[in-house]
């Protein structure tokens, strides 16, 4: 039917006078001519010719959808790129580079059945996103541009059966190097889901796919784009598992406020992005970006990855996404095991922890009188806190996994025949919500006394957070930090000169309790300013590692002890040798004072064994007070050996 | 340059733990079945690597069923983007949540049990009706559990049936 316009216009000169009969001889004519003709053809390239000039005039190559869709960005020679990098995502040949040629060719392939694209369907279905907004922009006429059905992702969109979109942020997990910055996905919340069968739900998690038995390219490649990322819609019940139950991380759901219009764009981007690829880059391209990118295709009107230029921190683009005006309704904290166990734990009386702690080890224990004494939901909840520890035990490395399981049987099996359902208990987050965290850069200007000179300060760090920073939206007792410098003017020395650096400085604290137990770590690369020897002032490159253990107790409001075995290697020209290289021990306190002020105090014998044989004592203590979420004060001392040193600060994140 | 160093130092420390999980979704060692399923869709969760799942999946793939790779294409498998039935999706998810049902069916209530109920097609009305019968028969249930989900999933089925208040409204068997 499409083809009639050029064929009646053609003929029309042969019947005349015109009438009413002969318009309708003249369609029938023309509609049993059409497929022997191939008219058809010739009428949509007129269409497919028309549609490309409309959209030339109204340069839609350059609308910032257009860009969304096809993820260009501004390249080095003043054109564009796009991020994406499989040549399956392209119809145009120059498409990575040209969004004309890319539209052109896009247009152009929907008046084609030809299947296109990794998944093999036809245009109109693999970038079913590209051909609606097309189809709005232009007003296409489904008459001379057959609209075609995609069962598959029709079929694909009926399951996944949206009615809403929440962001999910799994905090923190510091015993990956991956995921020490956290990850987000969304969710497809389903129509129907409640609080409780929301597990249910699809999820769009963007992640890099590896290759069995990585070595050590891993961390090249993953940092430098070698692995290849991929969306896939695993069912949140999965995530759920993989996080919260296997990794302990505390869960936070953001639902987002999106209408139904922008629902149903996100899900039919996902669809094209389905089968295509991205060079996955840890530090930028990564989960976060690549979930950025979804919702400003969403709501155009969103400007999110701009904000984030070398790297893409997971919680700062929760940050940045609740900070849109009205972009986030109810927020949902889904507590970790162990978190669970932990406050759970607090509401047992000292008998029933013993109890716990004995059916834990034998579950034989349960048919002790004194146990049977116990109000039936008292011993429930009994018996469900020593389920969540035999769970949580039997998903770890633990050789004993099978004992653990079996003791969990019987434990189900006794907590089965008490027939009450357990009481709901309402789990409350050790840490604020992440949105509540200050910033991850920060800028610090100070001003204080060395030995006999007074200096000033101004230092810069581009992540992440380190154990006096406000803890608030923060894993607590961990600590990142990555790049950083510090310059110092010496008044009287009237040196100015770079006093510290640093490189990497991880430091992770495990408290240990009767339930859980883990070692604490840290690691440090840096260069900092030390006197030494006949220097005054030397450069002094540190290398250090420790293990250790820590406890936490709340005699004031939190207080965690710790003590590590260090190991340290320096390399300073103040050395003879210029280097030294030793063992020792770090004993040390975090106090939260109040819940704006922290202090930290520690102390460090080290004994170097190899080059400049030498010892060093040294003592900190820090203060910090949070002003506001992004601002706060510090009072620093740092002693080692004849070395005084301190400093007042302010501190602004951003 | 500075980032550069940043980026070597990162490496170097990422490479004293390599081997572990860039991020949800590694690539799982080729000791599962085929592709699909088995690649992008499982790949590190942990319950994936039970016998049962493994035996599901096979079946899954060969029926040409794709679930997590969005439009195919990702795992180099051809699929027709169809989804599990219903009663396939029911029995993954006992499958790959046999813990923690477990434990909530000993507890009476919890969300993996809820959602159970849900995909046996009871209305939010009957769950806590469905809690109580599934702590009553937890040992009939989870030895059921034991040898197959496919089998706890009939037990479940079978129980329903058998039970004067859910007989009436389940919807799914």
């Amino acid at each position: 039917m499409q083809v009639l316009g050029a064929p009646v216009a053609r003929r029309e000169p042969f019947f005349f006078p015109m009438g009413v009969i002969h318009i309708l001889i003249l369609l029938l004519i023309a509609l049993l001519a059409a497929p022997i003709c191939g008219w058809a053809d010739q009428g949509s390239t007129n269409y497919r010719d028309e549609l490309i000039e409309q959209a030339t005039i109204a340069r839609l190559a350059d609308a910032r959808e257009w860009h969304l869709l096809l993820h260009y960005q501004g390249n080095l020679f003043g054109g564009v790129t796009s991020e994406q990098d499989d040549d399956g995502f392209f119809l145009s040949t120059q498409g990575k580079h040209d969004p004309q040629a890319e539209l052109e060719a896009t247009i152009e392939s929907f008046f084609s059945p030809t299947l296109v694209g990794r998944s093999k369907q036809p245009a109109q279905c693999a970038f079913i996103a590209r051909y609606h907004w097309l189809k709005e922009r232009l007003g296409f006429d489904d008459s001379r541009l057959a609209p075609v059905a995609c069962k598959r992702f029709e079929g694909w969109r009926a399951e996944l059966n949206p009615q809403g979109v929440s962001l999910i942020f799994p905090a923190a997990f510091m015993n990956n190097p991956a995921s020490m910055f956290g990850h987000t996905f969304l969710r497809i919340d389903q129509k129907g889901q409640t609080e409780q069968t929301r597990i249910l739900a699809y999820t769009i998690d963007y992640a890099a796919e590896l290759p069995p038995d990585v070595g050590l390219e891993y961390a090249y490649k993953g940092i430098f784009g070698g692995y290849k990322g991929f969306f896939s819609t695993p069912p949140y019940y999965l995530k759920v598992q993989a996080y919260r139950d296997i990794e302990n991380r505390d869960m936070w759901e953001y639902q987002l406020n999106l209408t139904p219009v922008q629902i149903d764009r996100l899900i039919m981007h996902a669809w094209e992005m389905g089968s295509a690829y991205f060079d996955y880059f840890f530090f930028k391209e990564n989960c976060s970006y690549h979930i950025l990118s979804l919702l400003e295709y969403a709501n155009p009107d969103l400007h999110l990855r701009e904000q984030f230029h070398l790297w893409t921190i997971p919680a700062d683009t929760v940050r940045i996404i609740v900070a849109q005006p009205g972009m986030v309704g109810a927020t949902t904290y889904r507590p970790s095991r162990s978190t669970l166990i932990r406050r759970k734990r607090t509401f047992l009386t000292p008998e029933e922890q013993i109890f716990s702690k004995q059916i834990v080890r034998s579950p034989e224990a349960i048919g002790e009188a004194t146990f049977n004494a116990l109000p039936v939901l008292r011993r429930a909840l009994v018996l469900d806190i020593a389920s969540d520890y035999l769970r949580y035990k039997a998903e770890s490395d633990d050789p004993e996994v099978k004992v653990y399981k079996e003791r969990n049987r019987q434990v189900l099996t006794a907590r089965s025949r008490l027939l009450v359902p357990s009481e709901e208990v309402a789990i409350v987050p050790y840490t604020e919500q992440p949105d509540k965290g200050h910033q991850t850069s920060r800028a610090t200007i100070g001003a204080g006394w060395r030995n006999r000179d007074t200096f000033e300060e101004v230092s810069l760090r581009a992540a992440y957070h380190d154990l006096l920073d406000p803890e608030a939206g923060y894993t607590p007792n961990a600590q990142i930090e990555m790049v950083g410098v510090a310059f110092r003017r010496y008044n009287r020395a009237e040196q100015t000169r770079l006093e510290r650096a640093t490189l990497l400085n991880i430091l992770s604290l495990s408290p240990i309790d009767n339930l859980f137990r883990a070692p604490s770590w840290k690691v440090n690369v840096g260069m900092q300013t030390i006197r030494h020897n006949d220097c005054q002032l030397c450069s002094n490159g540190v290398f250090n590692g420790g293990i250790g253990a820590a406890v936490e107790t709340q005699l004031f409001k939190r207080e965690v002890y710790f003590a590590f075995a260090d190991a340290e290697a320096n390399y300073s020209r103040a050395y003879e040798e210029r280097h030294r290289i030793g063992g020792g021990g770090t004993v040390g306190m975090l106090a939260d004072v109040t819940d704006h002020w922290k202090l930290m105090l520690s102390g460090s014998y080290l004994r170097y064994a190899l080059g400049d044989k030498s010892d060093d004592i040294r003592w900190y203590a820090g203060s910090r007070y949070t002003l506001l979420q992004n601002w706060a004060l510090r009072m620093e001392y740092n002693h080692r050996d004849r070395d005084n040193d301190v400093v007042f600060s302010v501190q602004a994140f951003f | 340059m500075k980032k550069l160093v940043l980026l070597a130092v990162v490496g170097a420390f990422i490479a004293m733990q390599a081997g572990l999980a860039m991020a949800a979704t590694t690539g799982t060692p080729d000791t599962g079945p085929g592709c699909g399923l088995g690649k992008i869709a499982f790949a590190n969760y942990p319950h994936a690597k039970t016998k049962g799942a493994q035996v599901l999946m096979a079946t899954l793939n060969a029926t040409g069923y794709n679930t997590f790779a969005i439009s195919s294409g990702t795992s180099g498998c051809t699929d027709d983007g169809k989804w599990w039935a219903a009663e396939e999706k029911t029995t993954m998810f006992a499958e790959l949540n046999s813990d923690a049902l477990a434990q909530e069916m000993a507890q009476g209530r919890g969300e993996h049990l809820a959602s159970l109920a849900t995909l046996l097609g009871l209305p939010q009305d009957q769950h806590s009706a469905f809690f109580a019968m599934a702590q009553e028969r937890y040992t009939a249930l989870t030895n059921a559990g034991e040898l197959s989900s496919v089998a706890m999933v009939k037990a479940l089925n079978d129980a329903i049936s058998a039970n004067p208040v859910l007989a009436k409204v389940s919807l799914n068997k």
